[in-house]
């Protein structure tokens, strides 16, 4: 009787959801053609608009079938599903406490979130919300006047039948905005209730499907590895970002500004929360995105930064920058990607966004009793300034530790070494010693012609982080990092980049502090044409700041 | 051109079809016996007809689709009921008018099955290639470079939860050489695209 009913029901809601695919069609194309008329030199030809139509209503779809699917939660008493012989689980369960005008959390059995403050697992529409994302950015490229967004289903064909190439965009185009777009493909999967590899899939499909469909130029390599890895580590980070800013329990306007606060850092699970009303629903947090520890620094100051030709800038640059450890690396054993991870945003201090850095735990389990533990970590790295230009995609299996140095003071270092998949490092053709103006762009503002002054190769990396506290709080940090780029596209060269960096910190009053750091950028790049040709590059830094909070 | 995009609106539709029906059932009434635990290997093997197109960044030159046969192979550990870990080995041999070249394949590969009932998967992975070329007649003793290589792709397995199953493929290989060798010299930025449509045995 049970099936039946069901089987009736599946009949009745796929009707359903049929037309309302049919009606939501008819309204977009409609005023679709509208648009059109209004603006008749928009796009170039009617397959165009006839495609965009169907983008635009895969985005919508994806709405359309969720309000279908909230409308099939509630369940009858009478319709509990019998899910073993002889057991009837409950249908409803009421967690946490209805207040003022919050909706009570209810879960129901087929729901399918994993816990009651989870979103309900969505495949479908995760993947046409990422489609979504697409077209969205694709109505944005268009809007800029990018010649690039102009696609048919010829240019689509074209870069299927090319395949993949590298492409000639600027560094920041490809080693930031690609991977900020993959965290949004990211947070597709994530908000509609997929696990953090199975929204690594839907972060690889929405990249592909950029890469081929989205622009008129051929299907880019680096921007498929940047979009896909960078987008993962990103992406993972800023869902748990807002999962922290996020309060479930809180009702009213303290609510309402806490998931605002979470939707500016996670758009698309913001988005998908509002949809649905889990952003007004009282839950207790995923206990997953509940942090073991959680420590930060906001530091503001001023840098000098050296160049080969003189040792320091006269004139500093201001900075900010933000460090945040998010658990405990090298704590715990952990299957939970994630669940500690360290960040590193500065705004300024040579140029306006000049330097991220990700380096979340994929994989933890301690190493017998003496406090050691095996990690394999994922990192994204990101340094854009006046002086030079790196970025990276890793994969490093680690070593951390933790010692008890006395009663108030603890010594914490962690160690790394593995694979870049792809890195990027600003590099000239010998015989040029200063990159040459860039012209105004036909091609549209975003869009670069070429030639591009930077190389891109995989390679292998090392490094390590130790830090003494005092109380909880830091007071010594030191940093090394070490890579090495072969370059597969650019000018032919071996690039070995060092890095290290050391800040003493003085705790000042309260959360305040002082702080003093010294940093030196070392490269060396050993070209392959026929002298073997060697140069070196080294830039030293100092800065000088006002730290607030817990470091 | 119509009957296309009716064929592309139906392929649209086909996620969220998939989404709706792939809820999982009750079990049978009256079943309690539990199956035994799954196996924690991964095996593929199969072969595929593959199509190559290289491309070089500064040529200018135009570049015919090449064919040939290609070996597949993935071997690895299963993490759950959706997803595998492991390495995918990809081999293809080709000649052009002046030369043989063959190439492997050897990535990371991860492969994911969003819907633990239905047998649509995804995979994709990065790793190395290596280049063994004759191109131009380089001698007896070929030509071998390295290659970063990435690959993606999807397909369809029957029998999804048995120990042995088949699946249904389509993959892109993309090798990026650098430098490609020749007899005339050295040609920059050299990238080749792999595309194969295939079938092959899986063994959990």
């Amino acid at each position: 009787m049970l099936i039946t009913a069901s089987i009736v029901n599946n009949h009745s809601e796929r009707r359903a959801r049929l037309l309302l695919y049919v009606k939501v069609g008819m309204s977009i194309r409609r005023r679709y053609g509208q648009f059109l008329q209004a603006n008749p030199a928009v796009f170039r030809g009617r397959p165009a608009c006839l495609f965009t139509i169907l983008m635009v209503g895969g985005l919508l779809l994806g709405d359309a079938r969720r309000s279908v699917a909230a409308q099939e939660i509630p369940i009858p008493a009478q319709e509990t599903p019998i899910l073993a012989a002889g057991t009837v689980i409950a249908a409803q369960e009421t967690v946490g406490s209805a207040q003022g005008d919050q909706v009570p959390a209810v879960i129901a059995p087929d729901s399918g979130r994993a816990c009651e403050g989870c979103p309900p697992r969505r495949v479908g529409t995760s993947l046409l919300q990422t489609t979504g994302i697409n077209v969205i950015y694709e109505i944005a490229n268009l809007v800029r006047g990018q010649v690039t967004a102009h696609i048919t289903p010829k240019t689509w064909w074209e870069n299927m039948q090319q395949g993949m190439v590298w492409d000639l965009d600027d560094f920041a185009v490809n080693q930031i905005g690609h991977p900020y777009q993959g965290n949004n493909y990211f947070n597709a999967g994530r908000a509609n209730g997929l696990s953090f590899y199975e929204s690594a899939a839907v972060t690889a499909f929405g990249s592909a499907t950029w890469e081929f469909f989205g622009e008129t130029n051929h299907a880019s390599l680096n921007d498929f590895i940047n979009t896909t890895l960078g987008g993962i580590t990103l992406g993972e980070m800023f869902h748990r970002t807002g999962w922290l800013i996020r309060n479930t329990q809180a009702t009213g306007k303290r609510r309402l500004w806490s998931e605002i606060g979470a939707m500016a850092v996670d758009p698309i699970t913001g988005a998908n929360r509002f949809a649905s009303g889990d952003a007004s629903r009282v839950t207790d947090k995923p206990s997953e995105f509940v942090p073991s520890s959680l420590s930060g620094v906001a530091a503001a100051g001023m840098l000098w930064r050296g160049t080969q030709a003189s040792a320091f800038t006269a004139a500093p640059d201001p900075f900010l920058e933000v460090d945040a450890y998010y658990g405990d690396t090298n704590v715990g054993r952990s299957r939970t990607p994630y669940d500690a991870f360290f960040m590193r945003l500065r705004f300024g201090g040579g140029s306006s966004f000049s330097e991220a850095r990700v380096r979340g735990r994929l994989y933890g389990q301690p190493l017998g009793k003496g406090g050691l533990e095996f990690l394999v970590l994922q990192t994204y790295n990101y340094q854009n300034n006046d002086a030079y230009a790196t970025g990276s995609q890793a994969i490093d299996a680690g070593l951390g530790a933790t010692r008890a140095l006395s009663r108030r003071t603890n010594f914490w270092i962690l160690g790394w070494g593995g694979l870049t998949v792809l890195g990027a490092v600003d590099s000239l053709p010998l015989g040029v010693t200063e990159k040459p103006e860039e012209g105004e762009p036909s091609a549209g503002q975003g869009v670069s012609e070429g030639p591009r002054f930077y190389d891109y190769g995989p390679g292998s990396d090392f490094g390590t982080l130790a830090r003494l506290t005092r109380d909880g709080r830091e007071f010594l940090l030191f940093n090394y990092i070490g890579r090495q780029i072969y370059s597969l596209d650019g000018v032919r060269a071996n690039h070995f980049l060092q890095h290290t960096r050391v800040d003493v910190l003085l705790p000042l009053r309260g959360a305040l502090g002082l702080g003093a750091s010294a940093e030196y950028f070392h490269r060396r790049s050993y070209y392959q044409d026929a002298a073997s040709t060697i140069r070196t590059y080294h830039y030293p830094q100092l800065r000088a700041y006002l730290t607030w909070g817990n470091r | 051109m119509k009957a296309f995009h009716i064929f592309v609106a139906i392929v649209w539709f086909i996620p969220a079809l998939f989404a709706q029906d792939a809820q999982p059932g009750p079990p049978p009434l009256g079943q309690s016996t539990q199956p035994a635990p799954p196996s924690r290997l991964w095996i593929v093997a199969g072969g595929a007809s593959g199509t190559l197109r290289g491309h070089c960044q500064d040529c200018g030159q135009d570049f015919p689709f090449r064919h040939g046969g290609a070996l597949v192979g993935n071997a690895g550990y299963r993490v759950n009921s959706r997803m595998d870990v492991g390495a995918d080995v990809f081999w293809m041999q080709w000649k052009n008018e002046s030369g043989r070249i063959r190439a492997t394949a050897v990535n990371g590969v991860a492969q994911f099955r969003p819907w633990e009932s239905k047998g649509f998967f995804v995979k994709g992975g990065a790793g190395m290639a290596f280049v063994r070329n004759w191109v131009q007649t380089m001698g007896p003793n070929p030509d071998d470079q390295k290659a970063l290589s990435v690959m993606f792709g999807g397909g369809w397995e029957f029998k999804p939860t048995g120990p042995l199953g088949l699946q249904l493929f389509a993959m892109q290989h993309v090798g990026a050489l650098g430098d490609l060798q020749t007899v005339a010299g050295p040609i920059g930025d050299v990238s080749a695209n792999f595309w194969s449509l295939g079938a092959a045995i899986v063994i959990r």
